[in-house]
């Protein structure tokens, strides 16, 4: 049955790589037009995920659907609505930009290409260097590139996995107007990061995931607000740092004047949620 | 005008055309490195110099001379190395390494487009190799003709290579593996199916192993001027190598699961 709340809903799903279970009963739905967060440490099943929703992996068991179709049964038409950016940086590197979204134009039948190449271009910045073969381009430029071309297409869902991986700050934040654009456009963005500000920065809800299996998923506000909206930490006398987790600021501050050591009384975040969670650190 | 924008815009829609077309883009990079056109050519001509030149002015066969014999297989090798070697070393590397042939794979296109793009550029990369060394035999050898059977016997040569190149760029887990497919199985076709040397007069044990290489039937189909008895055989033999190796690698990308 077709849920029309939800554009993408996964069941059950469960991925192994040999002995290792990277997705582990993993159930969760995407609303219609979010930026949904997928965070978690390296080797949390974020990118494993990703690749079970854009058909390069079937799951071992559990269905993933798109658009209300079975992702796995239906792969050309969930292919005609998504668009990937993959971490690993899968542009032709021998070609020049536009021969890169020219290509990648046709293979998703574009209609108008030329002007939509052009318009794409200008979008990320890249118009004055469209005929540049991509190996001369700066990483910053490259991921630009990247998410051109799985926009060139318009698809109803746009899948980054860690996006800002490798960027420095200044592009970093370049990229997060490009992807808040996109989510205002209408599509459902689906991010997966290690990076808490990230998170933060772009997404209205988010996944907490460790090893495989789903930990917490709510918007990041409520998220914070679960463990606690204020952190006061110090030091001890033996070196180790302490932190308490206060409902409200007042607590924080009656914590902290009851401390002799120097203390920081700051707001909380998903690592804080994570470590809660977990016990783990994400970065 | 109208006619030809239309039947491009239909070549467009069908799948294999954008992915025939990057790989020509990038070809026609590497064509404009001189180190390619050299390493497409030195192996061939090393053979012709040394067999040719060398060894052949005292060699006869069949009454024709050994040069007129040699160059028509220096032709089929050169066409199986290059249709084979550029598919399968692209295909891993694609898939191993710079992650490009995910973009195929993830775009709306069918398998089977993906298989006749990538079979097609590897034909093209084939015939091109082959051509320099048409050109080297025409200039050297006065007796050196190209007719129809010659003509068929290429092209379902490099379609037949082209396809068994998908299959070990498909299958491959490592670049290094490509290299050990090309040692253990291209490497001693190209010296044991009747390049070199006529093959009917080798011990029954060993001509059967060659009866069953593809290029050995490469090698009859492009020296005979007639379809007869031997040549119907051998294209058989080359269509039914042709068929396997396509349906198998086609088999490979549409099973593809990471």
């Amino acid at each position: 049955m077709v849920n029309d709340e939800y554009m993408i809903e996964l069941r059950d799903v469960t991925k192994h790589y040999g002995k290792i279970r990277a997705v582990d009963n993993l159930s969760l739905s995407v609303r219609r037009g979010e930026v949904f967060g997928l965070l978690g440490p390296n080797g949390a099943g974020k990118t494993t995920t990703i690749k079970l929703l854009t058909t390069l992996s079937r799951p071992d068991t559990g269905t993933c659907r798109i658009a209300g179709m079975d992702v796995h049964q239906n792969p050309l038409e969930i292919r005609k609505i998504i668009g990937v950016v993959p971490q690993e940086n899968n542009l032709d590197r021998e070609l020049t930009a536009r021969e890169n979204l020219l290509i990648y134009g046709m293979l998703h039948h574009v209609r108008n290409r030329n002007e939509k190449i052009s318009e794409t271009l200008k979008m990320v910045g890249l118009w004055d260097r469209q005929n540049t073969v991509v190996s001369g381009f700066s990483g910053g430029m490259q991921r630009r590139l990247l998410i051109a071309r799985a926009l060139l297409p318009a698809p109803s869902v746009l899948f980054l996995d860690e996006p800002s991986i490798g960027l420095d700050p200044q592009i970093r934040r370049q990229m997060w107007d490009v992807v808040r654009k996109t989510g205002i456009d209408g599509r459902t963005v689906i991010i997966t990061t290690h990076y808490i500000e990230e998170a933060e920065a772009l997404c209205d809800r988010v996944c907490i995931l460790a090893k495989g299996r789903l930990i917490a998923l709510d918007t990041p506000d409520q998220l914070k607000r679960s463990v606690g909206d204020h952190i006061v930490e110090y030091v001890d006398a033996e070196g180790k740092l302490i932190q308490h987790i206060c409902k409200s600021r007042e607590d924080a501050h009656d914590i902290a004047r009851q401390e002799n050591n120097s203390v920081t009384v700051r707001k909380s975040n998903l690592e804080d949620v994570f470590i809660k969670l977990t016990g783990g650190r994400i970065e | 005008m109208k006619e030809m924008s239309m039947f491009f815009q239909r070549i467009e829609h069908m799948g294999w055309y954008p992915v025939f077309l990057r790989e020509m883009l990038l070809f026609r990079r590497k064509l404009l490195k001189l180190g390619y056109l050299f390493s497409a050519m030195v192996v061939p001509i090393i053979y012709l110099i040394a067999f040719g030149f060398g060894l052949g002015k005292s060699v006869q066969l069949k009454g024709v001379g050994y040069l007129s014999f040699l160059i028509p297989g220096l032709v089929a090798m050169s066409s199986m190395n290059n249709s084979y070697t550029w598919v399968s070393s692209a295909l891993n590397l694609n898939r191993l390494y710079f992650k490009t042939f995910q973009v195929l794979v993830q775009s709306p296109i069918p398998a089977f487009s993906i298989m006749i793009g990538e079979v097609m550029a590897g034909m093209v990369k084939g015939l091109f190799a082959s051509s320099l060394i048409i050109l080297v035999g025409f200039a050297v050898s006065p007796d050196f003709t190209i007719h129809p059977l010659f003509l068929s016997a290429l092209l379902l040569n490099c379609f037949m290579f082209a396809s068994l190149g998908v299959i070990t760029g498909m299958l491959t887990k490592s670049h290094e593996d490509t290299a050990t497919y090309s040692n253990f199985f291209i490497m001693p076709m190209a010296f044991f199916s009747g390049t070199f040397f006529p093959v009917d007069r080798t011990p029954p044990l060993i001509k059967a192993i060659i009866f069953m290489m593809p290029l050995t039937h490469t090698n009859i189909l492009i020296r005979k001027l007639s379809l007869d008895h031997q040549a119907l055989i051998s294209l058989g033999m080359m269509t039914a190598y042709a068929v396997l190796f396509f349906i198998y690698g086609l088999r490979l990308i549409r099973k593809y699961n990471e």
